[in-house]
């Protein structure tokens, strides 16, 4: 059977690699004999020797991921596996390698190659020498405390000098130094004083937002060997070659996640995938999540969706059912832990699969590259892999005991942090799904709005919205007045800045709540408010929501004496549709002072507060924070 | 890949060439010196070594790391079996 490894070796006897990059990452989503994965490491061997700068003469738009790699052994060897993950995923990389064992410099020195690089990624790969190399050839648990701290002191140093975001990983304890110590308790000492630093090194995270670090921990747990004895003391290879494949694995889902193409929503076959048994054969009787060996795998699985689900990973089913029976079942079947409230849209039919993920994606309002399809029948998989070629497939079997880890093994939800919106995503989209049916069934739009209950919140953010504000500022194109976005870091500063105010908004309805959904960015100076930016999420556009945004301020700023507010709009590729929004609301045109010297476009506003908008009336306002009323 | 596929060295050429992503040339590329060799770097050996050990062939590993050329590693394969 010609697997995907072969497909590229092909390509490449024949020249054609970079010409057909676009096949690669279909050709590496091929299952392989047994429903293994492609063996990525050995792929990214075979691209090795590609040009970059070739592929991208044939398909320009190919994502680039820039990585540094740099380290304190030899670190070359991660460069394989990591062009193989990164291909799978469709990304191509543009490695810079630093120099065996100048790490410290390769970071921290502005001027480094590395640095020039401008890399996304820069990959500091730390392993057991990088604490005991300063730990005396006949040593204590004490000196390997001493030399820890030291060590830890560096890490947290380089987080903030590294260029893009820095990956560091936890050290491995190598047996080789866990028994030199013959005593139990000393050992017991070297074990807690190590785990103390590895868990030093993963809190650095919380508090330096461009960190990653991956702990080695489960990798090893799952893996095997740390190192292999012999490469270890002749080439310095102190990380083998099997946990650097999961290394890599771990690095290229953070590069995917940090270009925001993490996946949103999993998609579940129920049969023989959820369950035990087929519904349609067996009746819901003959089906099993507990109660038996295999079942109790089946619900183990269960579990663990659950998991990701409360996590803000939308779920969805598509199985080739009666409707109506699969409703009876995740209604009432005792087995079950996921109930219809859990899933945003459950297709099942027996039409083909690849047309109900297509469906699922519209119900949802994503796009058919969001989505992941877990299923135990190899042709379905084949079915949606040809139909849907951008639909991520996991190749579950029928072995239920390993549905979990096939599931995981892409990390294709994975995030560099979640936010309270994310968590509630599953609970949003019910909701959405909801107003929909309320709409459908109004007579008209203001009667549907009437009925929807709308509440707005304005006020000052709550101290732990800074990430929250920073997505939304990021991700908002549409209702995006000014372009541009706050990184988590700027939203945090401008608390402290006397000049600066950040007042959000918030919104719900009779079918929940949608969370923070606006921002303004205020400039504060006597008298006067400019309204520097604003951004509004296009979940909640089309209801009012803006101009009642704008009135609030507006009204705000005359209660607190203010005389005018001036504002402004820099239009951008997709923000069009907020052009008029100052104009609607009672603003007159002002000309910039140094307009025209820009050339960006943009236009000034000011209002002077004597007429105030009104509110609509189907919207229910409330403030927080300093503003008389 | 099996231990029997390496002992030829046209075959030993061929299969190391497909996996290290090398262009050797049969046989001429087989005396080259390792840094010679079309798109040689110096993984190539730590991936060789990995790729040996998983097939089943036990060259000390530090005799590879002093090889000059594929002849002189295949010829370690051979000896050492």
């Amino acid at each position: 059977m010609s697997t995907g490894i072969d497909h590229l070796r092909e390509l490449r006897k024949r020249g054609l690699l970079e010409k057909a990059y676009d096949q690669v990452a279909a050709a590496l989503a091929e299952e392989e004999p047994g429903g293994a994965r492609a063996d990525t490491a050995a792929a990214g061997r075979l691209l090795g020797g590609l040009d970059p700068e070739a592929v991208l003469s044939h398909h320009p738009a190919t994502p680039v991921v820039t990585v540094a790699v740099t380290g304190q052994s030899t670190v070359g060897q991660v460069l394989d596996p990591l062009r193989g993950e990164l291909a799978r995923h469709g990304l191509l990389l543009r490695p810079v390698l630093g120099e065996h064992g100048t790490y410290l410099r390769d970071l921290t020195d502005p001027t480094s190659e590395l640095h020039a690089a401008a890399p996304d990624l820069t990959l500091c790969l730390l392993d057991a020498e990088t604490v005991f190399e300063q730990v005396p050839g006949v040593w204590r648990p004490e000196d390997v405390e001493a030399a820890a701290c030291e060590v830890l002191d560096r890490c947290a140093a380089l987080a903030d000098a590294a260029p893009g975001t820095l990956v560091l990983n936890t050290l491995p304890l190598p047996l080789t130094y866990s028994r030199q110590l013959i005593d139990h308790r000393s050992r017991a000492r070297l074990g807690a004083v190590w785990r103390e630093f590895n868990a030093r090194l993963l809190r650095l995270t919380e508090r330096s937002p461009a960190l990653v670090v991956i702990d080695l921990d489960p990798l090893t747990a799952d893996g095997g060997p740390v190192t292999d004895a012999r490469l270890a003391r002749y080439a310095k290879v102190r990380l083998g070659a099997g946990l650097l494949a999961g290394y890599a694995r771990e690095v290229a889902h953070l590069a995917r996640a940090l270009r925001g193409a993490t996946r949103k929503c999993l998609v579940l076959d129920l049969d023989r995938t959820l369950w035990d048994g087929v519904l349609a054969e067996e009746g819901p009787d003959g089906i099993a999540a507990a109660g038996t060996l295999r079942g109790e795998a089946f619900g183990a699985f269960q579990t663990c969706v659950k998991q990701l689900a409360s996590q803000g990973v939308l779920l969805a089913v598509s199985s080739k059912n009666d409707a109506a029976e699969v409703a009876r079942v995740l209604a009432d079947h005792p087995d079950l832990v996921l109930r219809e409230r859990d899933f945003a849209a459950v297709n099942a039919n027996w039409e083909p699969k690849d047309g109900n993920l297509a469906d699922i994606a519209g119900q949802l309002d994503l796009s058919t590259d969001a989505l992941v399809f877990a299923d135990d029948s190899a042709a379905e998989r084949a079915q949606v892999r040809h139909g849907l070629p951008g639909v991520a497939v996991v190749p579950l079997d029928d072995e239920p005991a390993t549905h979990i880890a096939r599931l995981l093994a892409d990390g294709w939800f994975d995030a560099v942090g979640l936010t309270d919106e994310d968590r509630a995503r599953t609970g949003e989209y019910r909701a959405r799904r909801a107003r929909r049916e309320l709409h459908a069934g109004s007579g008209s739009h203001e009667e549907f709005l009437r009925a929807l209950g709308l509440r707005l919140e304005v006020g000052p953010p709550r101290p732990h919205e800074a990430a929250r504000i920073s997505q939304l500022t990021l991700r908002t194109n549409q209702f995006n007045l000014a372009g541009g976005g706050l990184t988590e870091a700027a939203v945090k500063g401008l608390a402290a800045d006397p000049e600066r105010e950040v007042l959000v908004a918030r919104t719900a309805d009779r079918f929940g709540d949608n969370g923070l959904v606006g921002a303004v960015l205020i400039g504060r100076s006597p008298g006067q408010w400019r309204l520097e930016n604003l951004w509004l999420s296009c979940r909640v556009l089309g209801r009012g929501v803006e101009r009642a945004f704008v009135a609030v301020l507006l009204s705000r700023a005359r209660r607190l004496g203010l005389h005018t507010v001036d504002a402004r709009y820099v239009p951008t590729a997709r923000n069009h549709r907020a052009g008029d929004l100052y104009p609607s609301c009672g603003f007159a045109v002002r000309r910039l002072p140094g307009s025209g010297e820009h050339g960006d476009g943009a236009s000034g506003y000011r209002h002077d507060l004597t007429v105030l908008p009104g509110i609509p009336g189907h919207i229910c306002v409330t403030e927080s924070g300093k503003a008389p009323r | 890949m099996s231990a029997a596929d390496l002992t030829g060295l046209d075959a030993f050429l061929r299969i190391v060439g497909d996996d290290l992503g090398l262009d050797v040339e049969h046989p001429a590329g087989a005396d080259l010196a390792l840094t010679e060799v079309p798109g040689w770097d110096s993984l190539n050996l730590l991936r060789l070594v990995v790729l040996l050990e998983e097939s089943g062939h036990r060259v000390p590993v530090h005799r590879l790391l002093e090889a000059q050329s594929l002849r002189d590693i295949h010829t370690l394969v051979k000896e050492y079996g």
